[in-house]
């Protein structure tokens, strides 16, 4: 097996087995096998609709369940490390072949691979690291009528309660900010996003 | 809040004792600014300056800050209204000395006094920084702008009395997050114009 795109470690020895069991399968069975792994790959955390989809196949086509789990765990390296290194459709392709998979199920799954890397690209990059993420903002704002010190205020508030992501649980932090402070913060956030409008 | 009681107009006739107007001047504007409980030691520096005993000087002390105060809260900005607050038989100098500094500082105590009101935490400062994620352990490459946004947030002022804790918080956003809060911050400008065209 000459070098492989989408990994630099030594691929499992299982890994040319399952491959071969693959090949038995008809043109058919495999795009119904591949359709069942895209939908996961794009919704990860549908793992109870992944297995009861994959039961439902090991029945339909008379498989069993134990080595077809095996197959897909084999079959799932591809894609992920495909997608770590931005891997293109062909050398996708190329890396089923090298591991023993046939052309033509290579080059299926290979078209697959470059119709869901779009949504699977902006989900990877969703998965990663944010520091102290802005999940929401509220706000109110209102008048200040009176208090203790002074009978007659008059002066406008504006309160905001911004909800944090730290770590794995949500903080909120209320402020509270004066008029002119609320213009001075909307000016600088405008020149955020032309910012980042400039970068994207 | 304090509130004017009969025995406050005796006390302040114990400001015959000064030594100056400027004395007079001073001693009000502490008066004014310091809060009911420290008014206790504040008494015990005033008392050698104008030879009175410990329990005068509490007298007039508590007397001033009551009148400082009343007066910035009813928002008194004519010498008519000040000097109604005074009984007949006050001493006529002594009143108009006190009502002259009163208009003199109320507009500066009255900030302070809106400085100094309950709060959430207030906000200070804010910077900002535009960062590109360039890789990542789910995903080799990627060119993704992100803001770290830097709030400086100041803790209730009465609460900390002298010695404010400022805290800092890092916030990251998202190019969708900061499109998002863009629109909540709009919505509130154009609210805010409405309620002051109004």
């Amino acid at each position: 097996m000459g070098l492989l795109n989408f990994t630099r470690d030594p691929v499992p020895e299982a890994v040319s087995g399952d491959m071969h069991n693959l090949n038995q399968l008809s043109a058919q069975q495999f795009s119904a096998l591949t359709e069942v792994l895209f939908r996961f790959l794009t919704e990860p955390k549908e793992v109870e609709r992944f297995l009861t989809q994959l039961s439902d196949f090991a029945t339909m086509n008379k498989i069993s369940l134990g080595p077809l789990k095996n197959i897909v765990k084999s079959i799932l390296l591809v894609p992920n490390g495909a997608l770590k290194r931005n891997l293109s459709s062909e050398q996708v392709r190329a890396d089923f072949i090298a591991l023993g998979l046939s052309e033509e199920k290579a080059s299926y799954f290979a078209e697959q691979w470059k119709v869901n890397s779009p949504t699977l690209t902006r989900l990877a990059v969703g998965q990663t690291l944010m520091i102290n993420q802005l999940i929401d903002m509220e706000w109110k704002f209102g008048v200040t009528a009176g208090s203790s010190e002074l009978e007659k205020v008059g002066s406008i508030f504006l309160q905001l309660k911004l909800v944090i992501k730290k770590g794995s649980q949500l903080e909120n932090v209320y402020v509270e900010l004066t008029l002119p402070q609320f213009y001075s913060f909307l000016h600088e956030m405008e020149r955020v996003k032309t910012s980042l409008e400039s970068f994207s | 809040m304090a509130a004017l009681r009969d025995g406050d107009f005796a006390a302040l006739q114990i400001l015959l004792k000064a030594p100056s107007k400027d004395a007079v001047r001073q001693l009000c504007q502490e008066c004014f600014s310091s809060p009911a409980a420290a008014l206790g030691p504040l008494a015990q520096r005033a008392c050698p300056g104008l030879a009175v005993s410990a329990q005068e000087a509490e007298q007039l002390v508590s007397a001033l800050h009551n009148l400082t105060r009343h007066a910035v809260y009813r928002g008194l900005t004519r010498a008519e209204d000040i000097l109604c607050l005074f009984p007949e038989n006050f001493h006529q100098n002594l009143k108009n000395l006190l009502t002259k500094i009163i208009l003199e500082n109320i507009s500066a105590w009255r900030n302070e006094a809106q400085a100094s009101q309950i709060s959430l935490p207030r906000l200070v400062d804010m910077d900002w920084r535009v960062d590109i994620k360039t890789s990542s352990d789910s995903i080799a490459r990627m060119a993704v702008p992100t803001c770290l946004l830097q709030l400086k947030i100041q803790e209730d002022a009465a609460l900390c009395g002298n010695n404010p804790v400022v805290s800092a918080l890092t916030v990251e956003l998202s190019k969708e997050t900061l499109d998002t809060m863009l629109e909540g911050l709009g919505r509130i400008r154009d609210q805010l114009s409405a309620v002051a065209n109004k």
